[in-house]
């Protein structure tokens, strides 16, 4: 089964759409086609516990989970070398 | 389409805080049949629960939004603040972020506006655009400014319009 990563905002619309996207891109980009991408609320991660591989947030997470946490933020203000970084240190996570 | 034109933005608006500001934006919206009329009171609680300052330079910004229930069709408000506003930062929800431009983007599919919040995410990354963007003098400027950035097209007659001229 493929990785999943779980893209988290608290409305589950616009920012996380943006996120979601630049990181779909990329993947396509590199050509891994078994990673997953989803957008969900915050509300709603518990239900993705065992399943997702990366947890990138909108926002403060305010407890722990067994996969790594990334902050998303930059999609959404960051300059294009931002996103480039954050972009980088995403696939690298996936791959491990 | 996103429906957007000079009547969605405000300029050189004057607002003592963040719930007044979404409340005229939202109000605009509903004018124009755009969404209900509890999207304004919606999107003031989600911003309660999960709010969307961004702490982008030279100035922050705020980016509300609700469900996609209370919209009727996908548009986009802008208010340019006279004084900014408090909103809460989206990363950090105990950091308050002084607000000088709002964009209220009621999106009823995200899919479909995927360009625009495309172009949003590289203009919310340039400081010198945001700059711009503030510094427009009229309504008419801002959206002609606006729309050449984000890739808008002119938008169409408002919902409300088109149903009057239906029943005629």
């Amino acid at each position: 089964m493929g990785k999943l990563i779980v893209v988290a905002c608290g409305a589950g619309i616009n920012t996380s759409t943006i996120a979601e996207d630049s990181i779909r891109e990329r993947l396509k980009k590199e050509g891994i086609t078994d990673v997953e991408v989803k957008r969900i609320l915050m509300a709603d991660i518990d239900g993705y516990i065992g399943r997702m591989n990366l947890i990138v947030s909108m926002m403060k997470i305010f407890r722990t989970f067994d996969v790594p946490i990334v902050q998303g933020m930059p999609f959404l203000i960051g300059s294009k070398d931002e996103k480039e970084v954050l972009l980088n240190k995403i696939i690298k996570l996936i791959k491990e | 389409m996103l429906q957007f034109n000079e009547d969605l933005v405000l300029i050189d608006f004057d607002a003592a805080d963040s719930t007044t500001v979404i409340k005229a934006m939202s109000d605009r919206l509903y004018a124009r049949g755009f969404v209900s009329e509890l999207y304004g009171q919606q999107t003031i609680s989600r911003e309660e629960k999960h709010p969307t300052g961004l702490p982008t330079e030279p100035f922050c910004i705020a980016f509300p939004h609700a469900d996609a229930e209370g919209v009727n069709v996908s548009s986009l408000a802008v208010a340019i603040l006279r004084n900014p506003v408090v909103f809460k930062n989206m990363a950090d929800p105990d950091e308050d972020l002084l607000v000088y431009i709002v964009l209220l983007l009621a999106n009823k599919k995200p899919e479909e506006q995927i360009e625009t919040l495309r172009k949003l995410a590289i203009l919310f990354g340039q400081p010198e655009k945001l700059s711009e963007l503030r510094s427009q003098p009229t309504s008419a400027s801002a959206a002609t400014w606006l729309r050449l950035e984000l890739s808008l097209s002119e938008s169409s007659e408002s919902v409300g319009e088109v149903r009057k001229g239906g029943l005629l």
